[in-house]
Protein backbone atom coordinates (compact mmCIF):
# COMPACT_ATOMS: atom_id res chain seq x y z
CA UNK A 1 0.00 0.00 0.00
CA UNK A 2 1.78 3.05 -1.16
CA UNK A 3 2.64 5.18 1.89
CA UNK A 4 1.12 8.47 2.93
CA UNK A 5 -2.50 6.55 2.04
CA UNK A 6 -3.52 8.28 5.26
CA UNK A 7 -2.72 11.18 4.86
CA UNK A 8 -3.82 11.99 1.85
CA UNK A 9 -7.07 10.03 2.16
CA UNK A 10 -8.16 10.68 5.62
CA UNK A 11 -12.18 9.71 4.83
CA UNK A 12 -11.62 6.64 3.16
CA UNK A 13 -14.38 4.23 3.60
CA UNK A 14 -13.83 1.97 1.00
CA UNK A 15 -10.79 0.52 -0.10
CA UNK A 16 -10.23 -1.92 -3.29
CA UNK A 17 -6.76 -3.46 -3.64
CA UNK A 18 -8.13 -6.60 -5.17
CA UNK A 19 -5.96 -8.01 -8.00
CA UNK A 20 -3.09 -5.89 -7.70
CA UNK A 21 -0.47 -8.68 -6.35
CA UNK A 22 -0.31 -7.17 -3.03
CA UNK A 23 1.95 -9.29 -0.81
CA UNK A 24 1.88 -7.28 2.38
CA UNK A 25 -0.62 -4.43 3.80
CA UNK A 26 1.39 -2.38 6.33
CA UNK A 27 1.05 0.22 8.69
CA UNK A 28 -0.64 2.33 6.64
CA UNK A 29 -3.84 0.40 6.69
CA UNK A 30 -3.67 1.67 10.88
CA UNK A 31 -4.75 5.57 10.15
CA UNK A 32 -7.76 4.69 8.53
CA UNK A 33 -10.22 5.59 10.81
CA UNK A 34 -13.17 5.54 8.76
CA UNK A 35 -12.63 2.54 6.84
CA UNK A 36 -14.92 -0.11 7.07
CA UNK A 37 -15.42 -2.22 3.57
CA UNK A 38 -11.31 -3.38 2.55
CA UNK A 39 -11.61 -5.82 -0.75
CA UNK A 40 -8.11 -7.32 -1.06
CA UNK A 41 -8.79 -10.55 -3.31
CA UNK A 42 -6.33 -12.20 -5.71
CA UNK A 43 -3.34 -11.40 -4.51
CA UNK A 44 -0.36 -12.61 -2.98
CA UNK A 45 -1.32 -12.77 0.90
CA UNK A 46 -0.49 -14.81 3.17
CA UNK A 47 2.52 -14.82 4.25
CA UNK A 48 3.57 -12.96 7.33
CA UNK A 49 3.43 -9.17 6.97
CA UNK A 50 0.24 -9.78 4.83
CA UNK A 51 -1.35 -7.73 8.21
CA UNK A 52 -0.21 -4.74 10.02
CA UNK A 53 0.80 -5.30 13.57
CA UNK A 54 -1.13 -3.45 16.01
CA UNK A 55 -4.28 -4.29 14.13
CA UNK A 56 -6.23 -4.88 17.36
CA UNK A 57 -5.45 -1.00 18.89
CA UNK A 58 -5.83 0.46 15.46
CA UNK A 59 -9.26 2.36 14.91
CA UNK A 60 -10.06 -0.60 12.23
CA UNK A 61 -10.52 -2.94 14.58
CA UNK A 62 -13.94 -0.98 15.35
CA UNK A 63 -14.46 0.51 11.73
CA UNK A 64 -14.15 -2.33 9.52
CA UNK A 65 -17.01 -4.51 8.71
CA UNK A 66 -16.18 -6.23 5.44
CA UNK A 67 -13.44 -7.97 4.52
CA UNK A 68 -12.31 -10.15 1.57
CA UNK A 69 -9.03 -12.02 1.39
CA UNK A 70 -10.50 -14.71 -0.89
CA UNK A 71 -8.17 -15.96 -4.10
CA UNK A 72 -4.62 -15.58 -1.51
CA UNK A 73 -2.30 -17.63 -0.07
CA UNK A 74 -3.35 -17.79 3.52
CA UNK A 75 -2.83 -21.34 4.94
CA UNK A 76 -3.72 -20.08 8.12
CA UNK A 77 -6.49 -17.52 9.57
CA UNK A 78 -4.03 -15.18 10.50
CA UNK A 79 -4.54 -14.06 14.61
CA UNK A 80 -4.71 -10.25 13.76
CA UNK A 81 -7.80 -10.59 11.77
CA UNK A 82 -9.66 -11.77 14.45
CA UNK A 83 -8.93 -8.67 16.75
CA UNK A 84 -11.01 -6.47 14.17
CA UNK A 85 -13.98 -6.75 16.52
CA UNK A 86 -16.63 -4.92 14.38
CA UNK A 87 -16.29 -7.24 11.30
CA UNK A 88 -19.74 -8.41 9.77
CA UNK A 89 -18.64 -10.18 6.79
CA UNK A 90 -15.56 -12.08 6.37
CA UNK A 91 -14.25 -13.81 2.83
CA UNK A 92 -11.35 -16.06 2.89
CA UNK A 93 -13.04 -18.30 0.31
CA UNK A 94 -9.85 -20.04 -2.63
CA UNK A 95 -6.83 -19.68 0.06
CA UNK A 96 -4.79 -23.05 1.66
CA UNK A 97 -6.65 -22.88 4.91
CA UNK A 98 -6.25 -26.81 6.73
CA UNK A 99 -8.41 -25.50 9.55
CA UNK A 100 -10.47 -22.49 11.37
CA UNK A 101 -9.18 -21.70 14.69
CA UNK A 102 -11.40 -21.53 17.80
CA UNK A 103 -10.85 -18.05 18.43
CA UNK A 104 -13.17 -17.22 15.09
CA UNK A 105 -15.51 -16.95 18.36
CA UNK A 106 -13.83 -13.43 18.59
CA UNK A 107 -15.62 -12.02 15.94
CA UNK A 108 -18.89 -12.08 17.59
CA UNK A 109 -20.76 -9.43 15.08
CA UNK A 110 -19.82 -11.57 12.02
CA UNK A 111 -23.25 -12.30 9.93
CA UNK A 112 -21.31 -14.09 6.69
CA UNK A 113 -18.58 -16.18 6.68
CA UNK A 114 -16.93 -17.54 3.17
CA UNK A 115 -14.53 -20.27 3.44
CA UNK A 116 -15.33 -22.21 0.50
CA UNK A 117 -12.79 -23.70 -1.77
CA UNK A 118 -9.86 -24.75 0.79
CA UNK A 119 -8.48 -27.84 2.60
CA UNK A 120 -10.40 -27.41 5.92
CA UNK A 121 -10.98 -31.17 7.05
CA UNK A 122 -12.93 -30.01 10.61
CA UNK A 123 -15.36 -27.03 11.94
CA UNK A 124 -14.85 -25.84 15.42
CA UNK A 125 -17.18 -26.25 18.07
CA UNK A 126 -16.39 -22.77 18.96
CA UNK A 127 -17.65 -21.51 15.41
CA UNK A 128 -21.12 -21.94 16.88
CA UNK A 129 -20.39 -19.32 19.14
CA UNK A 130 -21.13 -16.23 16.73
CA UNK A 131 -24.92 -15.00 17.28
CA UNK A 132 -24.83 -12.72 14.24
CA UNK A 133 -24.34 -15.68 12.22
CA UNK A 134 -26.32 -15.06 8.64
CA UNK A 135 -24.72 -17.43 5.77
CA UNK A 136 -21.67 -20.03 6.63
CA UNK A 137 -20.18 -21.45 3.21
CA UNK A 138 -17.88 -24.02 3.85
CA UNK A 139 -18.65 -25.56 0.22
CA UNK A 140 -15.27 -27.23 -1.59
CA UNK A 141 -13.61 -28.33 1.67
CA UNK A 142 -12.09 -31.47 2.90
CA UNK A 143 -14.64 -31.55 5.91
CA UNK A 144 -15.68 -34.69 7.66
CA UNK A 145 -17.86 -33.86 9.97
CA UNK A 146 -20.52 -31.06 10.93
CA UNK A 147 -20.20 -30.72 15.18
CA UNK A 148 -23.68 -30.65 16.77
CA UNK A 149 -23.01 -27.79 18.27
CA UNK A 150 -23.74 -25.69 15.34
CA UNK A 151 -26.97 -26.14 16.04
CA UNK A 152 -26.63 -23.02 18.50
CA UNK A 153 -25.99 -20.67 15.54
CA UNK A 154 -29.69 -19.21 16.00
CA UNK A 155 -29.79 -16.96 13.19
CA UNK A 156 -28.14 -18.85 10.82
CA UNK A 157 -30.48 -18.67 7.62
CA UNK A 158 -27.80 -20.03 4.71
CA UNK A 159 -25.39 -22.95 5.05
CA UNK A 160 -23.44 -24.29 2.05
CA UNK A 161 -21.61 -27.44 2.62
CA UNK A 162 -21.79 -28.97 -0.74
CA UNK A 163 -19.03 -31.53 -2.23
CA UNK A 164 -16.95 -31.70 1.09
CA UNK A 165 -16.93 -35.42 2.74
CA UNK A 166 -19.85 -35.76 5.04
CA UNK A 167 -21.37 -39.03 5.92
CA UNK A 168 -23.05 -38.18 8.56
CA UNK A 169 -25.15 -34.58 9.44
CA UNK A 170 -26.03 -34.43 13.50
CA UNK A 171 -29.99 -34.56 14.46
CA UNK A 172 -28.97 -31.23 16.05
CA UNK A 173 -28.93 -29.77 12.97
CA UNK A 174 -32.59 -29.40 12.86
CA UNK A 175 -32.90 -27.02 15.56
CA UNK A 176 -31.34 -24.06 13.27
CA UNK A 177 -34.91 -22.72 13.60
CA UNK A 178 -34.15 -19.66 10.70
CA UNK A 179 -32.52 -22.07 8.09
CA UNK A 180 -33.62 -21.05 4.96
CA UNK A 181 -31.24 -23.16 2.58
CA UNK A 182 -29.19 -25.47 2.96
CA UNK A 183 -26.26 -27.54 0.04
CA UNK A 184 -25.48 -31.02 0.69
CA UNK A 185 -24.61 -32.09 -2.71
CA UNK A 186 -21.38 -33.92 -3.34
CA UNK A 187 -21.14 -35.53 0.18
CA UNK A 188 -21.18 -39.40 0.88
CA UNK A 189 -24.08 -39.04 3.12
CA UNK A 190 -25.35 -42.03 3.78
CA UNK A 191 -29.11 -43.27 5.00
CA UNK A 192 -28.75 -42.68 8.90
CA UNK A 193 -29.45 -38.66 8.36
CA UNK A 194 -32.84 -39.47 7.25
CA UNK A 195 -33.74 -42.43 9.21
CA UNK A 196 -32.98 -39.94 12.56
CA UNK A 197 -35.31 -37.65 11.65
CA UNK A 198 -38.75 -39.95 11.31
CA UNK A 199 -37.36 -40.97 15.11
CA UNK A 200 -37.76 -38.31 16.43
CA UNK A 201 -41.53 -38.24 18.61
CA UNK A 202 -43.29 -34.83 19.30
CA UNK A 203 -43.32 -33.77 23.31
CA UNK A 204 -45.97 -34.67 25.90
CA UNK A 205 -46.53 -31.05 25.59
CA UNK A 206 -46.40 -30.77 22.27
CA UNK A 207 -49.24 -34.30 22.01
CA UNK A 208 -51.27 -31.94 24.77
CA UNK A 209 -51.29 -29.06 22.83
CA UNK A 210 -52.18 -30.98 19.70
CA UNK A 211 -55.23 -32.39 21.44
CA UNK A 212 -56.36 -29.12 22.08
CA UNK A 213 -56.17 -27.43 19.39
CA UNK A 214 -57.67 -30.27 17.17
CA UNK A 215 -60.47 -31.11 19.43
CA UNK A 216 -61.44 -27.56 19.64
CA UNK A 217 -60.87 -27.37 23.91
CA UNK A 218 -62.21 -24.14 24.96
CA UNK A 219 -59.54 -22.58 27.50
CA UNK A 220 -59.88 -19.19 28.34
CA UNK A 221 -56.31 -16.84 29.49
CA UNK A 222 -57.33 -17.48 33.40
CA UNK A 223 -57.23 -20.59 32.64
CA UNK A 224 -53.25 -21.38 31.66
CA UNK A 225 -50.26 -19.80 32.67
CA UNK A 226 -49.46 -17.29 30.16
CA UNK A 227 -46.43 -19.27 28.72
CA UNK A 228 -49.15 -22.21 27.60
CA UNK A 229 -51.37 -19.43 26.09
CA UNK A 230 -48.54 -18.61 24.15
CA UNK A 231 -47.46 -22.29 23.30
CA UNK A 232 -51.78 -22.57 22.45
CA UNK A 233 -50.92 -19.95 19.93
CA UNK A 234 -48.08 -21.19 17.71
CA UNK A 235 -50.09 -23.97 16.27
CA UNK A 236 -49.69 -24.44 12.93
CA UNK A 237 -51.93 -26.52 10.35
CA UNK A 238 -50.02 -29.56 8.96
CA UNK A 239 -49.65 -28.42 5.62
CA UNK A 240 -51.24 -31.75 3.99
CA UNK A 241 -54.66 -30.53 2.56
CA UNK A 242 -56.31 -34.08 3.51
CA UNK A 243 -54.69 -33.57 7.02
CA UNK A 244 -56.69 -31.63 10.20
CA UNK A 245 -53.56 -31.92 12.25
CA UNK A 246 -51.86 -29.31 13.99
CA UNK A 247 -47.88 -29.47 14.78
CA UNK A 248 -46.15 -26.99 17.36
CA UNK A 249 -42.64 -27.72 17.17
CA UNK A 250 -41.16 -25.12 15.75
CA UNK A 251 -37.42 -26.65 15.40
CA UNK A 252 -38.26 -28.12 11.70
CA UNK A 253 -39.67 -25.45 9.81
CA UNK A 254 -39.37 -24.52 6.00
CA UNK A 255 -35.55 -25.58 4.31
CA UNK A 256 -34.86 -24.62 1.20
CA UNK A 257 -32.51 -26.60 -0.57
CA UNK A 258 -30.43 -24.46 -3.02
CA UNK A 259 -29.62 -26.76 -5.61
CA UNK A 260 -32.76 -26.99 -6.93
CA UNK A 261 -33.75 -24.67 -9.96
CA UNK A 262 -34.92 -20.99 -8.66
CA UNK A 263 -36.75 -21.75 -5.26
CA UNK A 264 -38.10 -25.01 -3.98
CA UNK A 265 -39.73 -25.22 -0.89
CA UNK A 266 -39.74 -28.56 0.95
CA UNK A 267 -41.39 -28.48 4.67
CA UNK A 268 -40.04 -31.25 7.00
CA UNK A 269 -42.69 -30.33 9.21
CA UNK A 270 -44.78 -33.13 7.87
CA UNK A 271 -42.46 -35.52 10.41
CA UNK A 272 -44.40 -33.75 13.38
CA UNK A 273 -47.93 -33.88 12.29
CA UNK A 274 -48.14 -37.25 12.51
CA UNK A 275 -46.06 -40.41 10.53
CA UNK A 276 -49.22 -41.67 8.83
CA UNK A 277 -49.73 -37.89 7.40
CA UNK A 278 -48.99 -38.66 4.02
CA UNK A 279 -46.74 -35.78 1.78
CA UNK A 280 -48.46 -33.55 -0.63
CA UNK A 281 -45.31 -34.77 -2.74
CA UNK A 282 -46.96 -38.44 -3.31
CA UNK A 283 -45.05 -41.02 -4.31
CA UNK A 284 -46.37 -40.88 -7.88
CA UNK A 285 -43.71 -38.43 -8.37
CA UNK A 286 -41.03 -40.42 -7.36
CA UNK A 287 -39.38 -37.28 -5.19
CA UNK A 288 -36.61 -39.26 -3.64
CA UNK A 289 -33.50 -37.08 -4.15
CA UNK A 290 -31.54 -39.47 -1.40
CA UNK A 291 -27.68 -39.74 -1.40
CA UNK A 292 -28.08 -43.10 0.18
CA UNK A 293 -25.03 -45.44 -0.20
CA UNK A 294 -27.07 -48.83 1.23
CA UNK A 295 -25.91 -51.92 -0.59
CA UNK A 296 -28.48 -53.91 0.47
CA UNK A 297 -32.21 -53.64 -0.81
CA UNK A 298 -33.53 -53.96 2.69
CA UNK A 299 -32.26 -50.57 3.22
CA UNK A 300 -32.64 -49.33 0.12
CA UNK A 301 -36.57 -49.71 0.70
CA UNK A 302 -36.71 -48.27 3.78
CA UNK A 303 -35.24 -45.24 2.98
CA UNK A 304 -37.26 -44.85 -0.37
CA UNK A 305 -40.61 -44.02 1.79
CA UNK A 306 -38.53 -41.29 4.13
CA UNK A 307 -36.58 -39.73 1.70
CA UNK A 308 -39.36 -39.00 -0.60
CA UNK A 309 -39.88 -36.17 1.95
CA UNK A 310 -36.05 -35.58 2.33
CA UNK A 311 -34.21 -33.61 -0.14
CA UNK A 312 -30.55 -33.35 0.30
CA UNK A 313 -29.74 -31.92 -3.30
CA UNK B 1 -28.12 -16.47 -0.14
CA UNK B 2 -28.40 -18.70 -3.56
CA UNK B 3 -28.38 -17.22 -7.61
CA UNK B 4 -31.02 -15.37 -8.28
CA UNK B 5 -33.58 -15.55 -11.02
CA UNK B 6 -34.46 -11.63 -12.45
CA UNK B 7 -36.89 -11.60 -15.55
CA UNK B 8 -36.18 -9.42 -18.10
CA UNK B 9 -38.39 -9.58 -20.92
CA UNK B 10 -41.76 -11.90 -21.31
CA UNK B 11 -41.51 -11.62 -24.80
CA UNK B 12 -45.75 -11.82 -25.66
CA UNK B 13 -45.85 -15.09 -24.02
CA UNK B 14 -43.47 -16.67 -26.35
CA UNK B 15 -40.39 -16.27 -24.42
CA UNK B 16 -38.75 -15.48 -20.91
CA UNK B 17 -35.72 -13.44 -20.94
CA UNK B 18 -33.87 -13.29 -17.75
CA UNK B 19 -30.75 -12.64 -15.81
CA UNK B 20 -29.24 -14.88 -13.39
CA UNK B 21 -26.79 -13.55 -10.75
CA UNK B 22 -24.86 -15.82 -9.05
CA UNK B 23 -22.52 -15.50 -6.77
CA UNK B 24 -19.40 -17.15 -5.75
CA UNK B 25 -20.10 -20.96 -5.07
CA UNK B 26 -23.54 -20.69 -6.31
CA UNK B 27 -24.87 -23.75 -8.41
CA UNK B 28 -27.94 -24.89 -9.81
CA UNK B 29 -29.43 -28.67 -9.75
CA UNK B 30 -29.02 -30.80 -12.24
CA UNK B 31 -32.38 -29.97 -14.24
CA UNK B 32 -34.25 -30.44 -17.67
CA UNK B 33 -35.56 -27.82 -19.52
CA UNK B 34 -39.67 -28.88 -19.96
CA UNK B 35 -39.23 -29.26 -23.70
CA UNK B 36 -38.63 -25.67 -24.37
CA UNK B 37 -35.20 -23.95 -26.11
CA UNK B 38 -32.66 -22.74 -23.40
CA UNK B 39 -29.86 -20.23 -24.73
CA UNK B 40 -27.24 -19.04 -22.07
CA UNK B 41 -24.66 -16.43 -22.86
CA UNK B 42 -22.23 -15.70 -20.20
CA UNK B 43 -22.70 -11.69 -19.17
CA UNK B 44 -19.85 -11.76 -16.31
CA UNK B 45 -17.54 -14.18 -14.93
CA UNK B 46 -17.32 -17.57 -15.95
CA UNK B 47 -20.15 -20.88 -15.59
CA UNK B 48 -19.26 -24.90 -15.57
CA UNK B 49 -21.87 -26.57 -17.40
CA UNK B 50 -22.08 -30.48 -17.04
CA UNK B 51 -23.86 -32.07 -18.66
CA UNK B 52 -25.96 -35.44 -17.95
CA UNK B 53 -27.57 -38.16 -19.54
CA UNK B 54 -31.28 -38.69 -18.88
CA UNK B 55 -31.55 -41.37 -16.49
CA UNK B 56 -33.24 -44.75 -17.16
CA UNK B 57 -36.94 -45.51 -16.72
CA UNK B 58 -36.64 -46.43 -13.06
CA UNK B 59 -32.99 -44.70 -12.17
CA UNK B 60 -31.39 -46.63 -9.27
CA UNK B 61 -28.07 -45.05 -9.84
CA UNK B 62 -25.58 -42.46 -10.08
CA UNK B 63 -26.57 -40.56 -13.45
CA UNK B 64 -24.15 -40.56 -16.03
CA UNK B 65 -21.74 -37.64 -16.91
CA UNK B 66 -21.72 -36.93 -20.08
CA UNK B 67 -19.24 -34.27 -20.10
CA UNK B 68 -18.12 -30.16 -18.80
CA UNK B 69 -17.36 -27.28 -19.90
CA UNK B 70 -16.50 -23.71 -18.28
CA UNK B 71 -17.92 -21.26 -20.31
CA UNK B 72 -16.29 -17.81 -20.21
CA UNK B 73 -17.37 -14.58 -20.56
CA UNK B 74 -19.63 -13.62 -23.82
CA UNK B 75 -19.52 -17.27 -24.22
CA UNK B 76 -22.97 -18.93 -25.49
CA UNK B 77 -24.79 -22.28 -25.01
CA UNK B 78 -27.65 -24.18 -25.81
CA UNK B 79 -29.75 -27.05 -24.58
CA UNK B 80 -32.86 -28.98 -24.48
CA UNK B 81 -34.44 -32.00 -23.74
CA UNK B 82 -32.94 -33.76 -26.00
CA UNK B 83 -29.53 -33.01 -26.00
CA UNK B 84 -29.28 -33.88 -22.26
CA UNK B 85 -29.71 -32.52 -18.29
CA UNK B 86 -27.77 -30.56 -16.92
CA UNK B 87 -26.00 -28.53 -13.77
CA UNK B 88 -24.90 -24.95 -14.05
CA UNK B 89 -22.65 -23.32 -11.08
CA UNK B 90 -20.15 -20.68 -10.58
CA UNK B 91 -17.54 -22.32 -9.31
CA UNK B 92 -15.03 -19.30 -8.26
CA UNK B 93 -14.36 -18.63 -4.75
CA UNK B 94 -13.56 -15.10 -5.85
CA UNK B 95 -15.86 -13.98 -8.49
CA UNK B 96 -19.51 -13.52 -9.56
CA UNK B 97 -21.07 -14.11 -12.71
CA UNK B 98 -23.87 -12.94 -14.53
CA UNK B 99 -25.60 -15.05 -17.15
CA UNK B 100 -28.51 -14.17 -19.80
CA UNK B 101 -31.07 -16.73 -20.84
CA UNK B 102 -33.54 -16.99 -23.24
CA UNK B 103 -36.37 -19.78 -23.06
CA UNK B 104 -38.58 -20.26 -25.87
CA UNK B 105 -41.62 -21.59 -25.05
CA UNK B 106 -41.48 -20.34 -21.61
CA UNK B 107 -42.01 -22.43 -18.61
CA UNK B 108 -42.15 -22.38 -15.14
CA UNK B 109 -41.72 -25.89 -13.75
CA UNK B 110 -39.12 -28.51 -14.43
CA UNK B 111 -37.69 -31.19 -12.85
CA UNK B 112 -34.86 -31.76 -10.85
CA UNK B 113 -32.65 -34.79 -10.49
CA UNK B 114 -30.82 -36.23 -7.78
CA UNK B 115 -27.17 -37.42 -9.29
CA UNK B 116 -26.74 -40.36 -7.21
CA UNK B 117 -30.18 -42.27 -7.80
CA UNK B 118 -31.52 -40.34 -11.00
CA UNK B 119 -34.20 -40.07 -9.65
CA UNK B 120 -36.61 -36.99 -10.25
CA UNK B 121 -38.64 -34.04 -8.36
CA UNK B 122 -41.06 -31.17 -10.14
CA UNK B 123 -40.18 -28.03 -9.06
CA UNK B 124 -41.65 -24.64 -9.33
CA UNK B 125 -39.21 -22.29 -10.45
CA UNK B 126 -39.97 -18.08 -9.21
CA UNK B 127 -38.09 -15.34 -10.01
CA UNK B 128 -36.33 -13.38 -7.53
CA UNK B 129 -37.34 -10.05 -9.34
CA UNK B 130 -39.03 -9.32 -12.52
CA UNK B 131 -38.63 -6.02 -14.89
CA UNK B 132 -36.30 -4.67 -12.06
CA UNK B 133 -38.86 -5.10 -9.44
CA UNK B 134 -38.63 -7.21 -6.31
CA UNK B 135 -40.87 -10.02 -6.33
CA UNK B 136 -42.20 -10.35 -2.71
CA UNK B 137 -42.98 -14.21 -2.14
Amino acid sequence: LPAGLSQWFPALEVLDVSGTGLAEMGTELLSLPCLHTLLAKNNRLGGPGSLPKGLGQAPLARSLRVLNLSGNRFAEVPPALLQLRGLRSLSLGGNRLHGIPPDIQELQSLEFLYLGGNFITAIPPELAKLPSLRYLVLCDNKIQSIPPQLAQLHSLRSLSLHNNLLTYLPREILNLVHLEELSLRGNPLVVRFVRDLTYNPPSLQELAGRTVKTRNIPYAPSDLPESLVRYLSLASNCPNPKCGGVYFDSCVRQIKFVDFCGKYRLPLMHYLCSPECSSPFSSASQSSTSQSESDSEDEASVAAHRMQKVLLG
Amino acid sequence: FRYTRNLVDKGNGKFNLMILCWGEGHGSSIHDHTDSHCFMKILQGNLKETLFEWPEKKGNGEMTKKSERVLRENQCAYINDSIGLHRVENISHTEPAVSLHLYSPPFDTCNTFDQRTGHKHKVTMTFYSQFGERTVC
